[in-house]
């Protein structure tokens, strides 16, 4: 064994190794998005679908991003034409139901999508726990670079996009995104607001 | 129950593999029967265990086992039971348990066919395979467990990919892809092994590695074939071939085994290219795990891609032990490994293969620069971009030119040297066969010129390598007065590597008439029709007749029946369809085709209006597609040949270098002696 | 070193770099960049007529199916920015409003995208059967209907 050949064999090996080592930290269908990080563009938006209590909001309120600074907010894009929208339904329903009472907020908006619509596939789905805003012209969506539905955006207690679920969201998921959050407003005292 | 019996196995196996790896390197150093036989013993053990872990997901699978977390993933009640079986291989866990028991039968033949051998090199060799099913064992147990338990037990699951249980091949090509991918990691554990146990300066070990990689490569041929053969029946796109990057993955260690092929034949005769055969022979199983990592670890874009775990990161962390370690070991040992012979002439077969392995080199670099480009572009310049078909096709059209006609030359050509005269005997007739072939595609109306470069050295090669056939028949009639049959059969099996060679080539070139004819004198058209319209391509014409639904068993089914019409007359009809699976959003369209030895009439049912009164079809005529899969076959046969044991002379020699051998028929045959070639 | 062997070297040699030629060539017309409706927008002038694949969503009530002719027109959307996309002869069946997509052609002057080919993103996932969207459900008078 010529060990001073053998050294030179093995450094051969690692720019192929970086290459391959660096492309696992990309994912080739991932679509960038502008957003993480940055402060959430602002909406006020009016709620078709109620929710359920103790979740439950007032049709035809307006929800404006801006009056829930202090707590988390979870926002998830949907459409009744979307199919994948249907596996996160059951899941985001009650992932939202067991963080009632606790500063975080989930809401639901209709992308591209007729209320009326809207509000009977919720019904065939049985029922959704939380409340959904409807997005006239897809302004919101827009602003928030929408890819495609579903998307879920996580702001933190300061309003910024701290995550994006692209495509149907796992309870594992919600749960530690969620989690991380929460205590992170805790952790820095972020001024917090008991949910309704 | 499954599930436990499943993973049980699979902990085990993790340990006694541990264990063999640990006396494997003890008796590499002491080379004692006993820690020898304990490697033995280990592999044997292993495969026993594997066997346990797989039969468990088999029958977890046929029994709707739905606390096991695979069958959960892919079973179904509705899935009929042939494709409830082979959808043991339908989804990542599943295929990695496969390809792990596969790894493990290798390991029992490599290992039971060599056990008397003297020297370090099989109990080095075992331990490499050893090694390689170790890290297939911890993804088993690790990221790619399939024996999960799943709780609650789901009553009912979604079924295989609808695209994996459309058609028959897919019970063909995975296992023969897995016999031929796997199969790989024995030539290159017989290098390790020579590098370890110091015989890597002897030809010994590229004898027995030839013959290994001989069988992977049939298997990867066979593979590869019926790949492009279930892409045509299936995607409706009426094609074989799209460089994704899962086809590339199959393709390249192709390449590079097709070389070492070659070259190793030039280090058994000539003493020449000791250094290039070992690292063709790690490149190619370097290669079959890139080209795994490549397409499971979602790091390139890919149609057929699975979906990603952290199973990445164990393939790449493997990869880099493999490059390593071998890289590490080839350049260690390269001052061994210079060439004892050297090159008499210019015109002599040696130059031949020499040039013909440059070009399969430089083909699977070409391919393997396509398929990391994008990775390289995003690391680079930081854009996303795909390289695209046209890239390939342009740049290997010139590489299979150039093959094809070597292929031809290689085998009319002596060892050593040629004289001028003997270079005009041999080379100018087979001229005639490519004037032949030349006036015929010109005739059927071919005008590409590549096709027409391809078809006519095609032709070139087919006489060539048919005359040596013919040439030694006519020896054999004329000095011991042998029929014409008889002398064909004893020619072949007299040296049946060099038959088999011949026979590989003539497949070859069938294959590359029918690309070269099918993609360049294709027609399609595409209509929506009525009941009673018709379409016409290519002179054939096709009359709907109707659009039907129907349920089956696992499927619902939109279809519809035109007719051909010759004359007026009806003669025969032909059944695109749509396959709508319950648990797929969008229908798997299911191409029809009537084949022919001319040329296949491929129909998909594009499109149908809900009351079915259209539909849309797209009708393409691709003259001798056919012949792909003919010529597929008689490679595939040709390797089969080469590997058979050669009777007479072979088995005597057998006998003098190991008496007492009890392996015989095939298994004996795979490590004789084979001197000719 | 025999003039023999330098001239096989030489060859080789003459015959690789002329194969990275080829390749090098190969790659800068060959190579497709992918974007977005927003980034090829973006590109102004320089988006026109070059081969690019496109990925977005096709956005819901925009597909336009003409059976005679066998022309689909849709438009494509990332959220922000909208592309007309035009392609002839894709199955309308294998398409669902909202679905990711990724089309391979270029974008004409006349500010339409012409695909050339059309693949279905996440084709493989798939999920247990959801209410509605079965066949025997969509496609209800051929199916129950007739069964030959």
């Amino acid at each position: 064994m010529n060990w001073r050949r053998a050294s030179l064999g093995v450094a051969a090996a690692f720019p192929v190794i970086a290459l391959l080592a660096w492309g696992m930290t990309r994912d080739p269908k991932d679509i960038p998005s502008p957003l993480p990080g940055k402060s959430a563009p602002s909406f006020a938006l009016s709620v078709f679908a109620p929710g359920q209590q103790p979740l439950a909001r007032t049709v035809g309120d307006t929800v404006r991003l801006a009056d829930l600074r202090g707590q988390v907010v979870v926002l998830n894009f949907w459409a009744s034409w979307c199919l994948s929208c249907r596996d996160e339904h059951v899941t985001l329903s009650a992932v939202a139901r067991q963080y009632a009472g606790k500063p975080i907020q989930f809401l639901g908006v209709l992308y591209n999508d007729e209320p009326v619509s809207g509000t009977a596939w919720i019904k065939e789905m049985g029922g959704q726990s939380y409340a959904s805003l409807n997005d006239p012209g897809a302004r919101t969506a827009i602003d928030y670079g929408l890819y495609g539905v579903p998307e879920t955006f996580f702001l933190d207690a300061h309003g910024r996009v701290a995550y994006k679920q692209t495509g149907p969201a796992s309870a594992q998921v919600l749960a530690r995104v969620a989690d991380s959050l929460l205590a992170a407003a805790e952790k820095d005292g972020a001024p917090t607001k008991r949910n309704q | 129950m499954n599930g436990l019996i499943g993973h049980g196995a699979l902990l085990i196996s993790v340990a006694v593999i541990v264990l063999g790896i640990g006396a494997g390197v003890m008796a590499g150093r002491l080379r004692t029967q006993d820690w020898i036989n304990a490697v033995y013993s280990a592999v044997y053990t292993n495969f026993v265990l594997v066997t346990i872990a797989t039969g468990a997901m088999v029958v977890a699978l046929v029994t709707h086992d739905f606390s096991v977390s695979y069958v959960a993933q892919v079973g179904s009640r509705a899935t009929p039971l042939f494709y409830t079986i082979i959808s043991l291989w339908s989804a990542l866990e599943g295929s990695i348990l496969f390809w792990g028991w596969v790894l493990s039968l290798y390991a029992v033949v490599v290992v039971w066919a060599n056990r008397r051998r003297a020297g370090a090199l099989v109990p080095w060799s075992a331990t490499a395979l050893l090694g390689v099913s170790l890290f297939f064992a911890i993804l088993l147990i690790g990221p790619a467990n399939p024996f999960h338990l799943v709780y609650p037990v789901p009553t009912d699951g979604p079924g295989p990919n609808p695209l994996l249980q459309n058609h028959i091949l897919m019970a063909v090509h995975p296992p023969l892809l897995y016999l031929g991918y796997v199969g790989m990691t024995v030539p290159f554990a017989f290098a390790v092994g020579a590098m370890l146990s110091g015989e890597i300066g002897s030809n010994d070990w590229i004898k027995l590695t030839h013959r290994w990689t001989l069988l992977s490569w049939g298997f990867l041929s066979a593979a590869i074939i019926a790949g492009m053969w279930w892409s045509y029946e299936v995607l409706g796109w009426g094609g074989y071939w799209a460089w994704d990057p899962v086809e590339n993955a199959s393709f390249m260690p192709w390449l590079t085994a097709t070389a070492f092929l070659h070259s190793a034949i030039m280090q058994e005769r000539r003493g020449m290219l000791r250094l290039w055969n070992v690292n063709l022979v790690v490149g190619t199983f370097v290669l079959t795990i890139l080209g795994t990592f490549l397409t499971r670890s979602g790091i390139i874009s890919s149609v057929h891609a699975f979906t990603t775990g952290t199973i990445g990161y164990f393939f790449l962390a493997f990869i880099a032990l493999v490059l390593v370690a071998s890289l590490g070991l080839v350049a260690g040992n390269s001052d061994r490994l210079g060439s004892v012979g050297h090159l008499d002439s210019a015109a002599s077969r040696e130059t031949v293969f020499l040039l013909n392995n440059l070009f399969l080199t430089v083909f699977m670099f070409t391919v393997l620069v396509g398929t990391l480009f994008p990775l390289v572009a995003e690391a680079i310049r930081g854009v996303k971009v795909s390289v695209g078909e046209p890239f390939f096709n342009r740049m290997s059209l010139p590489v299979v030119i150039v093959l094809v006609f070597l292929m031809g030359v290689g085998p009319a050509l002596p060892w050593g040297r040629a004289s001028r005269d003997e270079l005009r005997r041999k080379l100018v007739p087979p001229a005639a066969g490519a004037a032949l072939l030349l006036a015929i595609a010109l005739a059927a109306g071919m005008r590409n010129a590549y096709a027409l470069a391809v078809v006519a050295l095609a032709g070139y090669s087919i006489v060539a390598n048919a005359r040596e056939i013919v040439i030694g028949m006519q020896a054999r009639h004329e000095a011991r007065g042998e029929a014409w049959g008889v002398a064909l059969l004893r020619l072949a099996s007299g040296n049946r590597r060099r038959f088999g060679g011949y026979l590989a080539h003539i497949g070859v070139f069938a294959v590359a008439i029918g690309i070269a004819a099918s993609s360049s004198m294709r027609s399609d058209r595409e209509a929506t029709l009525k009941p009673g319209e018709s379409i016409t391509v290519a002179g054939r014409t096709l009359r709907l007749k109707s659009v039907w639904g129907r349920e089956e068993t696992q499927r619902s089914v939109v279809g519809a029946t035109l007719e051909f019409v010759e004359n007026g007359r009806v003669a025969g009809i032909i059944e695109p369809r749509m396959n709508f699976y319950p648990a797929s959003q969008q229908p798997v369209p299911t191409p029809a085709v009537r084949s022919s030895l001319l040329g296949d009439v491929y129909v998909n049912l594009q499109a149908f209006r809900p009351d079915g009164s259209n539909v849309t079809v797209k009708v393409i005529y691709e003259p001798l597609v056919p012949w792909i899969w003919a010529g597929g076959l008689i490679v595939v046969l040709g390797a089969i040949t080469s590997i058979l044991p050669q009777r007479v002379r072979v088995t005597r020699e057998a006998d003098a270098r190991q008496p007492a051998t009890g392996a015989r028929g095939a298994l004996a045959g795979l490590h004789a002696n084979v001197e000719a070639t | 070193m025999t003039p023999k062997r330098k001239w096989a070297i030489a060859g080789t040699a003459a015959i690789i770099a002329v194969f990275g030629w080829m390749l090098y060539g190969g790659l800068d017309k060959n190579v497709v960049f992918f974007l977005t409706p927003k980034e090829l927008l973006a590109k102004g002038t320089k988006g026109y007529d070059v081969p690019v694949r496109l990925g977005g969503q096709v956005r819901p009530g925009s597909v336009k199916w003409n059976d005679q002719t066998l022309e689909l027109r849709f438009a494509l959307t990332d959220g922000s920015s909208e592309v007309a996309v035009h392609s002839k002869g894709t199955p309308p069946q294998m398409f669902r409003d909202g679905m990711g997509v990724v089309l391979e052609g270029r974008y004409g002057r006349d500010s339409v995208f012409d695909a050339t080919s059309l693949m279905v993103k996440h084709s493989n996932e798939y999920r247990a059967p959801k209410a509605g969207e079965k066949p025997q459900e969509m496609y209800r008078t051929l199916i129950k209907g007739s069964g030959s």
